[in-house]
């Protein structure tokens, strides 16, 4: 039902981005589709509202019919005979040796220019679905990623058969055709096939109903693992507690802190931290507190995405529909994401784990003018992120991890507290 | 979804501002920290009478030192929690960055308020008094639904009956339900809110909306049994209040009303302001002694197991009171107001300023990490940090779906746990050890993110 409920999402989108209520929490008001004009009118484009909930059953006659209606509108619905024109057939046959050169063609070179985790190729392309999918070859057959013709057969798209080296059967011979697949025999085939979980392929064929383009990411492989890992190295990332350097600076440092403190009451060791003297602002006090060494995003070096702990891994670059596709150079990818099973990694990720697998993406710091006036959409937003799709039994819940940077954020100097030169400068108005 | 969902930061409360009663929070909280700042005049490098002026600031500061107020707390051992008794201490720190919480309040120690306006020896209305009110007459409209609800349904029945008699055939169910639209509790608390806007406005008496009651409505109607025996309970409920407070009136007059709340601070809070500001003295309840950091910071470690470990049992580096302190210590040095976020049931939550000023936007949960190679060395230890970090994926969707309902954003804060050291004496060395990091974490939703 995703797709009748997009117009009332995107109404409120544009009202609320943070509001995170959840269209699918409420409940759906079959009769609706009966009004749905869809079925017989294509052209259409007035999609229906949600109904109201009756949460407990009551005795009325009333409420038994608008059940009655609903369950009828919704066999109705599901009873419409789908047509499938064949001018808009697409076959695909299976080949589960991987990419082949055609057989009729009795040539000795063995590459195709295609890698072998493809496993289904179309001799006639023709539809949409062709520009975000498959890879064509020199013979101009494209070739399917098993979750592509996997999702393509769900969808009624595609009809797939069996090869004829297996069946014995010319494919060319127009009296004899094909014997094509069953969806199960489909399931069977194309699922497991070059590490396409049952969990990856249910987060792909859900993006892709929802219109994005999905392709695999560089860490597809989870037997791939790269020569060295600098696991050490990001811990340069981590700030140190401040340390007055040498040279004039320092002396001058030293020679005001003296002034601060003329007695020596700061210490950290046994407390207190700030001292006893003079403070001349709540910033000096602040500045002084910060003793707890944290991570700077910005400063790590971005890892080899194969340098990370599986399943903690990005699997699938994930493009907007509405952002131009060339197949033959993809741009770079808008979201990021990593497929979990609950049932195999049954915990959180540790620091290491996520750490490494935010570390993998490319450094996206909050930029834009939105972004430098609210402190709140910097955190928000952070230097790195990456959605983990969580697959728990077949539900997904996709959850957008980024590294925040509190650090890099010094509320008290945001707020506008007088700091030396900068009294009038970086005043701004507080958030309300 | 219900339309009752709470919304913090809008509806009726949101104008509250306007209500001219409401105390200068600016300038009550204008100082962040309990500490004396002493602003020196600005070096003006063109002016050398201002080096003189800064220079005469100093020389009056070295003579005679500005004396930092030092407060007084007591450690209670049997409850391992620490509380500040002194009157002037609890209105200083909770002012002054709004440490600890009032034992008989939500958050601000204003029991003694509270009570003297119950008994009438004041005017106004606390927080806890809004809050109550607004609860109450949630309840109120949420009875007023149901019972609409079910006349509604009494209606159709008779309609239903009635037409079976006469063999007429009802309008079919295939329309539009209910006539009219569903009652909302929203809708009506607004209307609500207008209504006693307009009628206290034009008597010039605004400052007393809270007194309008706009509760009698329409309580003569018969309720369905269930809605009845909600009745009985939001009643009694209610009527709870009803006999003491008689009682109190006949008492107010005898005995002079004391003070029996008291300002309890968290051990984070009460080390933060002991180590780290150092305007903060704790001292041992039972021996009546101040207990001096170097031994403190041990006593609260242990005391953050239940039961508390004996003193002689060594440290663990991974203690929750150092985890959360560090924490604590972290936020707080950014210049967040942190507090306990055990209501929505995360580790802590972080304020821009204060609670008083704004909701808090960030919740934080704290996640231990044990990356150093010290933890990997002996399967006993490997198996003791999985444990540790051990989160199920659903305890997570939980704590995140109660943030996206209140508007707050998820934070992650994973802290490294170093190996053990040798000596706890320098506290400030033993925290350097520690490592934040911190992640967001939020709902992606797909059908949100496609523009």
């Amino acid at each position: 039902m995703a797709d009748a409920d997009e117009e009332a999402i995107r109404a409120t989108s544009t009202e609320a981005p943070q509001i995170e209520t959840d269209l699918s929490d409420e409940t759906q008001d079959f009769r609706l589709l009966n009004h749905l004009n869809f079925l017989s009118d294509t052209s259409s484009s007035s999609l229906p509202r949600r109904g109201e909930k009756d949460f407990e059953p009551n005795p009325t006659e009333f409420q038994a019919d608008v059940l009655a209606a609903s369950r009828g509108a919704m066999h109705n619905a599901l009873g419409h005979p789908r047509i499938h024109h064949p001018k808009t057939q697409v076959i695909g046959i299976y080949a589960p040796d991987g990419p082949a050169p055609p057989p009729e063609l009795k040539v000795d070179e063995k590459g195709t220019g295609v890698s072998p985790e493809y496993c289904v190729y179309v001799p006639v392309p023709k539809g949409q679905y062709f520009k975000t999918m498959g890879r064509a070859d020199r013979w101009n057959r494209v070739w399917l990623l098993p979750e592509e013709a996997m999702y393509l057969i769900e969808r009624g798209t595609l009809d797939i058969k069996w090869p004829s080296e297996l069946t014995g059967i010319d494919e060319n011979d127009v009296n004899e055709p094909a014997i094509p697949m069953s969806i199960q025999a489909a399931y069977a085939c194309l699922l497991g096939r070059s590490g396409l979980t049952l969990e990856r392929y249910t987060v792909f064929t859900g993006l892709k109903r929802l219109g994005y383009a999905v392709t695999r990411a560089p860490g597809w492989d989870d037997n791939a693992q790269v020569n060295e890992s600098k696991n050490e190295s990001n811990k340069k990332a981590y700030t140190q507690p401040q340390q007055r350097g040498p040279g004039l600076a320092g002396i001058i440092g030293r020679c005001f802190s003296w002034l601060d403190d003329p007695f020596g009451t700061s210490s950290t060791a046994a407390g207190p931290v700030v001292g006893c003297g003079i403070h001349r602002n709540y910033a000096a006090v602040y500045r002084k507190l910060a003793i707890i060494p944290w991570y700077d995003p910005a400063a790590a070096e971005t890892r080899d995405p194969l340098d990370t702990d599986v399943p903690f891994r990005v699997v699938f670059h994930v493009y907007k529909p509405s952002t131009p596709i060339k197949k033959s150079a993809w741009p770079a990818p808008e979201f990021r994401i990593a497929v979990v099973n609950t049932r195999e990694q049954t915990s959180i990720p540790t620091l290491a784990q996520v750490g490494a697998l935010l570390e993998s993406t490319p450094l996206d710091p909050p930029r834009g003018e939105k972004m430098d006036r609210l402190m709140y959409m910097r955190l928000r937003h952070g230097y790195r992120n990456v959605v983990l799709a969580v697959v728990d039994q077949g539900v997904t819940s996709f959850l957008r991890i980024s590294d925040a940077a509190f650090g890099k954020e010094k509320l008290y100097e945001a707020k506008g507290v007088p700091t030396g030169p900068k009294r009038h400068g970086n005043f701004r108005p507080k958030k309300r | 979804m219900d339309t009752t969902s709470p919304q913090p930061k809008a509806g009726p409360r949101g104008k509250r501002g306007a209500r001219p009663g409401r105390p200068n929070y600016r300038h009550i909280h204008r100082h962040p920290l309990p500490v004396n700042v002493l602003s020196v005049p600005p070096v003006i490098p063109h002016n050398p009478l201002s080096i003189i002026s800064v220079a005469l600031s100093y020389l009056t500061f070295l003579i005679s030192p500005p004396r930092q107020e030092v407060y007084s707390a007591y450690f209670d051992s049997a409850t391992s929690s620490i509380h500040v008794t002194d009157e002037r201490a609890i209105k200083a720190l909770w002012e002054m960055g709004f440490f600890g919480k009032g034992t008989l309040s939500r958050s601000e120690p204003s029991w003694l308020e509270r009570e003297k306006k119950r008994r009438g020896l004041l005017g106004g209305s606390t927080s806890e008094e809004a809050t109550r009110k607004r609860r109450t007459e949630r309840r109120e409209l949420k009875l007023e639904r149901a019972r609409v609800e079910k006349l509604a349904i009494e209606e159709r029945l008779k309609a239903e009956a009635a037409a079976k008699e006469s063999g007429d055939v009802l309008p079919a169910a295939e329309g539009h339900t209910i006539p009219g639209e569903k009652f909302s509790v929203k809708k009506a608390m607004e209307a609500r809110y207008r209504q006693s806007r307009s009628q206290t406005t034009p008597n010039g008496d605004a400052s007393t909306p809270a007194d309008s009651p706009a509760t009698p409505n329409g309580k003569s109607v018969r309720f369905s049994p269930v809605v009845q025996e909600k009745e009985v309970v939001s009643s009694s409920a209610a009527s709870l209040h009803l006999p003491d407070s008689v009682l109190d009136e006949e008492e107010a007059d005898e005995a002079p009303l004391e003070n029996e709340e008291h300002l309890q601070v968290s051990n984070e809070e009460a080390f933060f302001l002991v180590y780290s500001l150092g305007v903060l003295q704790v001292y041992d309840r039972e021996e009546n002694k101040p207990i001096p950091t170097s031994s403190l910071f041990p006593l609260l470690c242990n005391h953050s197991y239940f039961p508390p470990r004996t003193a002689s049992a060594e440290l663990k580096p991974d203690d929750p009171f150092t985890m959360s302190y560090v924490v604590y210590h972290h936020f707080r040095s950014l210049g967040w107001v942190v507090r306990s976020g055990v209501k929505f049931g995360t580790d802590y939550l972080l304020y821009n300023r204060g609670p008083v000023f704004s909701h808090a936007e960030f919740a934080v949960i704290i996640i231990p990490s044990y990356s150093h190679s010290y933890w990997s060395e002996t399967e006993e230890r490997r198996e003791y940090t999985t444990s540790q970090q051990a989160r199920s994926w659903w305890w997570l969707h939980c704590v995140n779906r109660v943030q996206a309902q209140v508007k707050k954003s998820l934070v992650l804060c994973y802290v490294e746990v170093p190996p053990p050291s040798a000596s706890s004496d320098d506290i400030g060395a033993l925290l350097g050890r520690y490592r934040v990091r911190e992640f967001l974490l939020r709902r992606w939703i797909p059908n949100r993110s496609r523009d």
